[in-house]
């Protein structure tokens, strides 16, 4: 894993010296943020950047290493030969019914690929599997895990609920870095976020730009694995260049034909698939991602801890179907989409199982939805002819 | 949704997971019902939830949709993502009168405990505004000193399991549970007629001790495999076996965080993190009841079993029959060739 993203960085780095351009700099410090987590003078924490508020690392300093993300970008992961590596999971008796992503995290971890954390964090939401497979990963390397437990619903107990326990990792990453946590530098992570969410609020207003000035699928990818980025000054220089990327685009009219609108929910898979290509042949363009929607209130710097809390209890995933159904038609009618794409992984029990409830909502309304089953990761479970059948018919429909 | 029938007194109020506090819906002047399946096969889930998932959602669902459960409300606890997602669809597609979700922290500390308390002041509220009764302290003390004494014969007749030979068929205890796990008017006599069974009990010698864990395991099919191929079960650790009697609410602290501390602090399922925790629970349950061999049962597409168990196989020191099902054990021939050669095997290994 380390060579693999050493090779990474530098290829991104001497590509971003010759063209400048925010995706690329987002998948650079991506790379570069992994290879600090083998660096043994660093502390490292394990954490789901979607699932937690990494603003509490970057105050402290500490590295944050998102195992799903990491894994997931593996060269064997991204062309199709993820199997490879999760054999060694399934081989020791871990089920092909657990998520693609913890077979591989697994496997990774039986490769010995994984840096050593100094503290094993993830969180409950986003999703209970995940929260095992730290917790495996965390005793092999005979580390206790921390489960930051976010309930689904938001009220003065679920706050302090939640505000207790953020306090109590900010403690335990004081104990392992030896430093108090500065409140100012806490306020200054925070503001660094409220800084690079203006700038992806403005993001997504381009993106209801006909035609699209960029790629839904690219954001979506950003939106997950960037998230370990809020708090770092980072995101914004990212959030930045992609902003001024997609006003030229616009300015000069330098945009891709666009026949078709797509919003794309939840997550794309990490695997090379022809679903893309399929989508850019037939002019579709996926113009938005739920997940890179703006979800969360602005953080009140004045009570991080606090604002912190409320971040996670807001998550989108966090909560009934009924709020997710919400923000969906919410996106598909501001962002005039002639469809919905949503991408169906096996065990992502939160996710699929809100699909009837999203289904019927789009269909009320008249907006057609194509689920495509396949898998994020394991080949194995994935069929081009069968996705690409499913897509021509779709295109075919919404385009009739 | 069927309406229950006139001659009852009492709104029933139904829940599934063993985390639900019955003492605050007996407080409310309402019965307790724990709920399963109730279909032999599922016709209309199918249409709400898709392949890959919980089977035991999709019985649920199944009877909820087809009107199977005669009840006027649910309680449905966040026991995992599934679940979660199956009241939410519950909500939208089945309408029973009274539901709502309690929140079940995984974090069993003090944190957690205050927090569920607060849960369960909200899940009283709720209660009280569909039963129109206030739940007095009177009220619930009464109810925690029942469920106290409920669960008390119970562990009187699991206790006695520790003897050799083991006085009853764990398949006949497991049926009492699933029957009688909430104390009703006729309970008591029944659970202490099979405390009076447990003393006259003529069970044969030298059969295999065996310990049922594992998920859910709401029918005694496993149990009656596994007596049937020879072993004696004298032990189930499941959520409808010994984890919902284990602990009682300590009646000297303010109910609430009494209720939160029995419940959450009890032997825990495979959803609370710690697989240590759970590997010690088992060790401490092979010491007490002699046991020989471990039968897992894990629901398909349980991610929590389906984590656990490669984690406690070759921690436990016993034999291990790790055993996936689809929630009505429908496969029964291939597991009973399991089962027997899994006893058969434990059987050779003693001889």
């Amino acid at each position: 894993m380390e060579n693999t993203f050493k090779q990474a960085a530098a290829f991104l780095e001497k590509r971003l010296e010759e063209r400048p351009r925010g995706y690329d700099l987002f998948a650079k410090e991506m790379s570069a943020t992994i290879l600090r987590a083998f660096d043994e003078n660093t502390r490292t924490a394990y954490v789901s950047g979607y699932a937690f508020p990494t603003e509490l690392l970057w105050a402290l300093k500490v590295v944050p290493f998102d195992f799903e993300i990491a894994c997931n970008n593996l060269p064997a992961a991204t062309s199709g030969n993820g199997s490879s590596i999760m054999l060694h999971s399934e081989n020791e008796g871990y089920s092909r019914d657990i998520c693609s992503f913890d077979r591989l995290i697994i496997g990774c971890m039986l490769q010995g690929m994984l840096p050593k954390g100094d503290l094993y964090i993830t969180s409950s939401y986003y999703c209970h599997g995940k929260a095992k497979a730290n917790e495996i990963v965390a005793a092999s390397e005979g580390k206790e895990s921390v489960l930051f437990d976010v309930p689904n619903e938001i009220s003065p107990s679920s706050m302090q609920y939640v505000t207790a326990q953020l306090k109590d990792i900010a403690a335990r990453l004081e104990a392992i870095t030896g430093e108090r946590l500065d409140p100012e530098r806490l306020r200054e992570a925070i503001r660094w976020s409220n800084r690079a969410r203006a700038i992806l609020l403005e993001i997504n207003t381009l993106m209801k730009h006909k035609p699209c000035p960029w790629d839904g699928a690219r954001a979506c990818l950003l939106a997950l694995g960037g998230a370990i980025f809020w708090g770092s000054p980072i995101l914004h220089e990212i959030n930045q260049m992609l902003l001024q990327e997609m006003q030229d685009r616009i300015n000069s009219g330098k945009l891709f034909p666009e026949s078709h609108r797509i919003l794309w929910i939840p997550w794309v898979p990490v695997q090379t698939t022809n679903i893309f290509t399929t989508l850019r042949e037939n002019r579709a363009s996926v113009v938005m991602a739920e997940v890179a929607d703006v979800w969360w209130s602005e953080i009140d710097e004045n009570n991080p801890f606090e604002g912190l809390a409320l971040k996670a209890l807001e998550n989108l995933h966090v909560g009934r179907a009924e709020k997710r159904v919400k923000a969906i038609v919410k996106l598909a009618e501001e962002y005039d989409v002639d469809g919905v794409i949503h991408f169906a992984t096996p065990a992502c029990y939160h996710e699929n199982g809100s699909l009837r409830i999203i289904s019927d909502a789009l269909k009320e309304r008249n907006i057609p939805l194509l689920n495509l089953e396949g898998d994020m990761t394991d080949e194995r479970n994935y069929s081009p002819e069968q996705t690409l059948n499913k897509l021509n018919t779709f295109l075919e429909i919404i385009g009739s | 949704m069927k309406r229950g029938s006139s001659d009852r007194k009492k709104k029933r109020v139904g829940y599934f997971c063993s985390y639900v506090p019955e003492e605050l819906i007996i407080a409310a002047g309402l019965e307790p019902v724990r709920l399963r399946g109730e279909v032999a096969e599922v016709k209309e889930a199918d249409a709400f939830l898709f392949s890959s998932i919980c089977p035991s959602l999709k019985f649920i669902l199944d009877s909820g949709l087809r009107s199977k459960f005669d009840v006027e409300g649910i309680v449905f606890a966040h026991s995992c993502d599934g679940m979660r997602r199956l009241y939410d669809l519950w909500s939208q597609y089945v309408g029973t009168p009274f539901t709502c979700m309690l929140e079940i922290p995984k974090n069993r500390d003090e944190n957690g405990i205050r927090y569920f308390s607060e849960q369960l002041r909200d899940l009283k509220s709720r209660l009280e505004d569909f039963s129109a009764v206030t739940i007095s302290s009177e009220k619930l003390g009464e109810a925690i000193a029942r469920n106290n004494s409920h669960r008390q014969m119970f562990m009187e007749i699991f206790e006695k399991q520790r003897g050799v030979p083991a006085p009853l068929r764990g398949s006949d205890l497991l049926a009492l549970c699933l029957e009688e796990a909430t104390p009703r008017e006729e309970t008591t006599a029944r659970v202490k007629g099979f405390i009076e069974k447990s003393k006259n009990s003529n069970t044969s010698r030298d059969r295999p001790r065996i310990l049922i864990t594992g998920n859910i395991g709401a029918n005694t099919t496993l149990a009656q495999l596994a007596e049937d191929a020879g072993a004696s079960v004298v032990a189930i650790d499941t959520c409808y076996g010994m984890k919902h009697y284990t602990g009682l609410v300590e009646s000297d602290r303010d109910p609430f965080d009494g209720l939160a501390r029995r419940y959450l602090l009890k032997p825990a399922c495979a959803r609370m993190p710690g697989f240590k925790t759970r590997i010690e629970r088992l060790e401490e349950l092979i010491k007490e009841y002699s046991i020989d061999g471990i039968i897992y049962g894990i629901i398909k597409f349980c991610d929590y079993g389906l984590f656990e168990a490669p984690e406690i196989r070759g921690s436990l020191g016993k034999p291990l029959l790790i055993l996936e099902n689809d929630y009505i054990w429908s496969d029964e021939g291939r597991i009973k060739t399991r089962v027997e050669a899994f006893v058969e095997m434990i059987e050779s290994e003693s001889s």
